[in-house]
């Protein structure tokens, strides 16, 4: 396939998306997308899996492009909460977290906003242009392989999510273990046998893959929420000033390379299963770090607008790279690409290989909404911001209720039965003890999805073979891949080790006050001036300020 | 559980409080779901026409993993490796468990399950929400009772009315904006 061919493919598909009723759809999803992203407690991944039985009503192409939406606005959203909520996040907005909202605690949360919101916008577009080009060539390559290649592929997508996601690499595999193991119940798709039905009817059909996913991020997070909810009041950073004003030359001029250089360093990474977003925004915010000079340099830690972009414009980026292997080869690399795939298999559309030429309407519309939703998103947040700090205000006791419902929701409506609510009950205890012992929950979802997929073309291969499991690594394919997989776990576990020793500089940082905040950085290498608490400490302001001065931290 | 009542003192670096024993339980459960994949997996019948690997197999390999990882984390909990529970916005890492918060939210979604047949789904939803938010400690109730019956009739009316999903309407039987 030519690129001429894929431009008017792409364009094709444009033609689509933008019809007025597809357009109302990405206008829903990136709204319902933004909305998650902003609230804590639920991601893209569960409102995929929540929204799947009940938008089953839903056209395929409708059903996607909603989905793209929410995939697309979660992103967004999360830079919101990171910024300006003023407790410690999760560890995938942890960089975010620590200039942006040191930024809008020093009265610039505005400029912080517009420089993630553009950020992601120029990043998003970017890598949606990168992956409109590239999968083509992916898929045209993805069709010839076999399946021993397949497998290969497919081993690698198991390890790196399950030893790579989350901070244990055993914790990783066990929840991938949990996840294939489930997926097994039910009846043996090959030759029809039963396996660990125990003899309950209940079992034959198998346990349904979006009550399991619904389980563990709905009710196991609401109920690991509810065992250490934080009280009190919520600390939401006021923004001030119209969002005209928001970005000044001075800030676009320091944003604009880190913008460029985060989405090619978030697309690549994104493509590759190496830990997703994650490591993408710590790479960004590592080098942005680096190469800033001067008085910028300073600023890092203490709120340096560089810090903000880049990680952004990665993250969003690595988001469009992830959908590269979903969309050419049908291996989701992260819980949110996952559940995209899940939602294929439920419309019937074959996910694989193939997808590029059997629904080659259906992929391009999804990717030409992708141009479009990405276009919504810098609308809608840029001068909407008021309503999403709103949303993050909700009391947090309805909210977690409100999960449970859509959670019952969602359960019931896959087989209109109340046994799955009490299946979804069981799993969530499950998903609980997972996130209270730190099992990750993307390895097991991945497993649960994937393994079928792995195990009748791993028999397909094998009987190929006549049993000789030599064949498995025989083709230069997939000793290819086996040998890309050994040197992607060699990086990732440096990477890993650099970010943790990061991560707990940035924490001891953060926890110290600003006097001592120069005896702490030079610990990790980098050349920061000791004169720089004397300087600083009249710019900066301190952390136990919660309402925040309209101090310049500029100049 | 009442494993986790107190934090033992010292526990290093990770963040999870109270005794190793729930997690080295967990860790155990891991390894005997390993184990009945073996017991049950040689029940699983297998066509002697068959002449690939059969349905076995993998059954085999997927509780073989569970074994040795599962085995792996109880050597790791027993040397004193812990696992460091999940961060969140919303979550307090210093706060003591609050299982009965856990318990009565878990008894509400068991409750829930078993109104909507004689009940309808929205009486049955307004009752999750209202006992899940009083539960979470939303105060005072009859604004919980208003946001729970206002909620339920509004995904009622989206989803069974709009969206089609058949929601058994309950008392709304026979409106049809409420999908009855």
């Amino acid at each position: 396939m030519s690129s001429v061919d894929s431009f008017f493919l792409l364009m094709e598909g444009f033609a689509t998306a933008m019809q007025p009723m597809y357009l109302l759809f990405a206008l829903g999803g990136v709204l319902v997308g933004t909305a998650v992203g902003v609230l804590p407690g639920i991601g893209p991944a569960m409102t995929v899996a929540l929204l799947m039985p009940i938008t089953y009503s839903l056209e395929p192409t409708a059903a996607i492009i909603v989905f793209a939406g929410i995939y697309y606005g979660g992103m967004y959203g999360g830079s919101t909460t990171s910024i300006l909520l003023n407790t410690p996040g999760e560890s995938s907005s942890i960089v975010t977290a620590l200039e942006g909202n040191k930024m809008a605690k020093a009265g610039r949360g505005a400029a912080a906003l517009a420089t993630a919101a553009v950020g992601s916008f120029v990043a998003g577009t970017i890598a949606t242009v990168l992956l409109s080009f590239l999968a083509p060539y992916v898929a045209a390559f993805a069709v010839q392989i076999g399946p021993v290649e397949y497998v290969a592929l497919m081993v690698v997508a198991f390890l790196t999510v399950g030893a790579l996601l989350g901070s244990s690499v055993l914790r990783g595999l066990a929840s991938l273990g949990l996840g294939l193991f489930i997926a097994l119940v039910g009846f043996d798709a090959l030759t029809a046998q039963q396996r660990y039905t125990f003899g309950s009817p209940f079992l034959a059909d198998g346990i349904d893959v979006v009550l399991v996913a619904v389980a563990l991020f709905a009710v196991g997070e609401a109920l690991y929420v509810a065992s250490r909810l934080r009280h009190g009041p919520i600390k939401v950073i006021p923004v001030t000033g119209g969002w005209t004003s928001w970005l000044r030359k001075d800030d676009l001029r320091r944003s604009w390379k880190p913008w460029l250089r985060g989405t090619f360093i978030g697309f690549p990474v994104g493509t590759i299963p190496a830990g997703g977003a994650d490591v993408a925004t710590f790479l960004s915010y590592a080098s942005e770090r680096k190469l800033a000079k001067g008085e910028n340099k300073k600023q890092f830690g203490k709120g340096a607008i560089e810090g903000v972009a880049g990680p952004e414009a990665a993250n969003n980026a690595a988001a469009a790279g992830v959908l590269v292997p979903l969309l050419t080869l049908g291996i989701p690399t992260t819980a949110t690409a996952a559940m995209m795939l899940v939602a294929f298999q439920r419309y019937q559309i074959p996910v694989g290989p193939q997808l590029f030429e059997s629904n080659s309407a259906l992929v391009w519309a999804l990717i030409a909404s992708l141009y479009v939703g990405n276009l919504m998103l810098l609308v809608l947040n840029l001068p909407l911001v008021g309503i999403w700090v709103k949303i993050l205000q909700i009391p947090r006791p309805y909210l977690y209720a409100g999960i449970l419902v859509f959670a019952v929701l969602g359960a019931f409506s896959v087989n209109f039965t109340p046994i799955d609510v009490i299946i979804l009950l069981v799993v969530g205890i499950l998903g609980f003890f997972m996130r209270r012992f730190g099992y990750p929950i993307a390895p097991m979802v991945v497993g649960l999805i994937l393994g079928p997929i792995f195990e009748s073309q791993l028999r397909r291969s094998l009987a190929i073979s006549q049993g000789d499991p030599v064949a498995l690594i025989q083709s230069p394919v997939a000793a290819t891949i086996y040998v890309v997989l050994i040197v992607i776990f060699a990086l990732s576990f440096l990477l890993k080790r650099r970010q943790r020793q990061f991560e707990a500089m940035v924490a001891a940082n953060a926890d110290a006050p600003d006097v001592v905040r120069g005896s702490v950085a030079p610990t990790e290498g980098a050349p920061v001036e000791s004169t720089t608490p004397t300087t600083s400490t009249s710019t900066s302001t301190t952390s136990t300020t919660t309402t925040p001065d309209r101090k310049d931290t500029d100049r | 559980m009442s494993t986790s009542i107190q934090n033992s003192p010292g526990s290093g670096t990770t963040a999870a409080p109270g005794k190793p024993i729930g997690e080295l339980v967990f860790a155990l459960l891991i390894v005997s779901i390993g184990v009945v994949g073996f017991v049950a997996g040689a029940g699983i019948q297998t066509p002697t026409s068959a002449s690939d690997i059969g349905p076995r197999a993998f059954p085999y390999a997927v509780s073989a993993l569970l074994v040795a990882v599962g085995a792996g984390l109880v050597i790791q909990v027993l040397r004193g490796h812990r696992g460091s529970a999940d961060e969140g916005e919303d979550v307090d890492l210093d706060a003591k468990t609050d299982w009965l918060t856990v318990g009565k939210l878990a008894g509400f979604v068991l409750l829930h399950a078993f109104m909507i047949v004689p009940l309808g789904w929205p009486l049955a939803a307004a009752i999750l929400f209202f006992g899940a938010a009083w539960s979470l400690g939303a105060r005072p109730w009859w604004r919980n009772l208003v946001t729970a019956i206002v909620l339920a009739l509004v995904l009622q009316f989206v989803f069974g009315g709009l969206l089609g999903v058949s929601l058994p309407p309950g008392f709304l039987e026979g409106l049809g904006v409420f999908g009855g």
